[in-house]
């Protein structure tokens, strides 16, 4: 780990792996409220599978009860280690709340992992309901349970949907000023944000900025020329 | 150099890179599948594109390019870096050599580890297994009255644990649930400083005796070790590997060495767990054998006494001896 490359440390929680490659892969750990949501709609669709296959089991008899107390066991134990293998790396209810299992160096989980983090699951249950696991995970900013601990496994977000590329039509125009390098990001990410904000909301951001961009600007010209600018910055002259 | 110019300089590279990591579908101007030197071919290729990737990658950063580029390359070399540096260890060819190699040597590396756990559970086992054997009251003081009458009537009937044969499979499907079970629990409790594997082997060793010293007491003794002598070859061997595997946490935590706590509990847990697959299926055998073979009504008890005894043999020496390298 290391300090963000630009920029002073992130307020987050998410933390930053490296590559041998010596760049930087950002993770943001799941929590507790996400994690716990996940694991009740795990613990539904047990229960409901439980049920469905105690019924259709239940015609077969004594043979039936057997293949009923198998399957008992592999739900129990082997559920989670089956789902985090798959190429999702989540189970059905993690995977509804964007989430997924991965090793501490953001690679995909190894069979090994898997199999510790989720036979730890009996340790953090104890003493009841999931007291240590929630203790463990309430206590560290990474929310590790002891499962995670053991296995060197992190359950993060998913990356959030990428930013999409300048979509402004408004003529490039140079800055009046000279912009540093961050001020130059600040605006091209703003105009990269402006088909996902409100008119309203872009012109609010847009006033703040343009007093120090486009001070000449008409007010109700703004937003283009904002824009404008930021297709300049991005290199479309 | 502007962010356009940029993307349009190295765009080609990042397309090819992007259909072979999987991240986009295949488009009209793409290589067909499988053509030779694309990076989706040729795997040094893949590297030195991901490589470049990389490059382009921090000189976005460095370079404040705007978000959706360097959101862009982020994407595109984490999804390879995941595609070049997945770890994979399962397969046939590992299995075999799990089980001829790895678990009998992990619990030779390990002894001191199965002695204790051997020890904690075993001790309780033959102190209760005389206190009951002694005085037969004393097992009212860990079973109640009727699970007592219970093992009576099942071993009592002179059928010795038989049962009929239509119940085989229900019973080989709670052992299963029921003592792997148990084994996983032995083994994740040793996460509290040990103390829990130390419970559930002493806990275990004390029901196991109790009701083996009640029963030689009453003059079931020949019902009862004809029963159990087969399976408990794999189950009680691998109830004390499972605690044993529980102890190596623990002692990771207590006494971590020169690692920090985290890190001694994480290169222990990898080991650890090797014990643990292989307690899994001891257990299943075990499993098998109490279900199938051990309740059958028409084997002689000499002949469950002379096979017992051979997988008594069978697995200590499996133990001892397998996965050892070759002396020259």
């Amino acid at each position: 780990m290391r300090a963000p490359p630009v920029d002073e440390p992130l307020l987050d929680l998410r933390y930053r792996v490296e590559t041998p490659e010596g760049i930087a892969l950002t993770l943001a750990p799941a929590g507790v409220v996400a994690r716990s949501v996940a694991f009740a709609i795990d613990f539904s669709i047990r229960v409901a599978l439980l049920m469905t296959v105690a019924v259709a089991l239940g015609l077969l008899g004594q043979f039936g009860f057997g293949l009923f107390m198998i399957f008992f066991f592999g739900l129990e134990w082997f559920y989670p280690v089956l789902f985090e293998l798959s190429p999702w790396a989540a189970t059905p209810g993690k995977r509804a709340l964007g989430l997924k299992v991965v090793m501490d160096d953001g690679l995909p989980v190894t069979p090994a992992a898997s199999f510790i983090r989720n036979l730890l699951r009996a340790a953090d249950f104890l003493p009841f309901l999931y007291a240590a696991g929630l203790l463990s995970m309430l206590v560290r900013s990474d929310f590790k349970r002891l499962g995670d601990l053991a296995a060197d496994t992190v359950v993060v977000h998913i990356a959030e949907p990428a930013h999409a590329e300048l979509a402004t039509d408004a003529p490039p125009r140079p800055p009046e000023r000279q912009l540093s390098t961050r001020a130059q990001s600040a605006v091209v990410a703003w105009a990269a944000r402006i088909p996902r904000l409100t008119p309203a909301r872009a012109e609010e951001l847009a006033a703040i900025a343009a007093p120090a961009v486009v001070p000449r600007a008409r007010e109700d010209q703004q937003v283009a020329a904002l824009a404008g600018v930021a297709r300049w910055l991005a290199g479309q002259r | 150099m502007t962010p356009f110019e940029f993307q349009r300089l190295h765009e080609p590279i990042w397309r090819e890179l992007e259909l072979a990591a999987g991240l986009r579908r295949r488009d009209v101007g793409d290589a067909a599948p499988g053509t030779a030197g694309t990076a989706e071919k040729d795997r040094a290729r893949f590297a030195a594109l991901y490589r470049a990737t990389c490059e382009h990658l921090e000189l976005a950063r460095v370079r404040a390019y705007p978000v959706h580029l360097v959101e862009r390359l982020e994407a595109l070399t984490a999804a390879c870096h995941q595609r070049i540096y997945r770890q994979s260890d399962l397969g046939l060819a590992r299995l075999g050599r799990f089980f001829l190699v790895d678990f009998p040597g992990t619990v030779r590396a390990e002894w001191r580890a199965v002695l204790l756990a051997g020890i904690v559970f075993v001790v309780p086992m033959l102190a209760v297994g005389v206190a009951s054997y002694l005085d037969p009251a004393f097992i009212l003081s860990i079973h109640d009255a009727s699970s007592v009458d219970r093992y009576d009537r099942m071993y009592g009937d002179g059928s010795g644990g038989r049962r009929p044969e239509d119940s085989d499979w229900a019973m080989f499907g709670h052992y299963v649930r029921n003592n792997i079970g148990i084994a996983f629990q032995c083994f994740a409790s040793g996460l509290f400083l040990g103390i829990g594997s130390l419970f559930y082997l002493a806990f275990n060793g004390v029901l196991a005796g109790s009701i083996a010293g009640y029963l030689t007491w009453r003059g079931l003794g020949p019902n009862f070790y004809s029963f159990v002598v087969t399976h408990a070859a794999f189950e009680l061997t691998a109830i004390v590997l499972a605690g044993a595997a529980g102890l190596m946490l623990g002692r990771a935590l207590l006494a971590p060495g020169r690692q920090s706590r985290r890190a001694a509990l994480a290169s222990t847990a990898r080991k650890a767990v090797v014990i643990v697959y292989g307690v899994a299926a001891m257990l299943l055998v075990a499993a098998v054998i109490e279900a199938f073979w051990s309740g059958a009504a028409w084997i002689e008890p000499q002949v469950k006494y002379a096979v017992g005894a051979t997988c008594w043999i069978g697995v200590l020496a499996y133990l001892v001896f397998f996965g050892r390298p070759r002396r020259r």
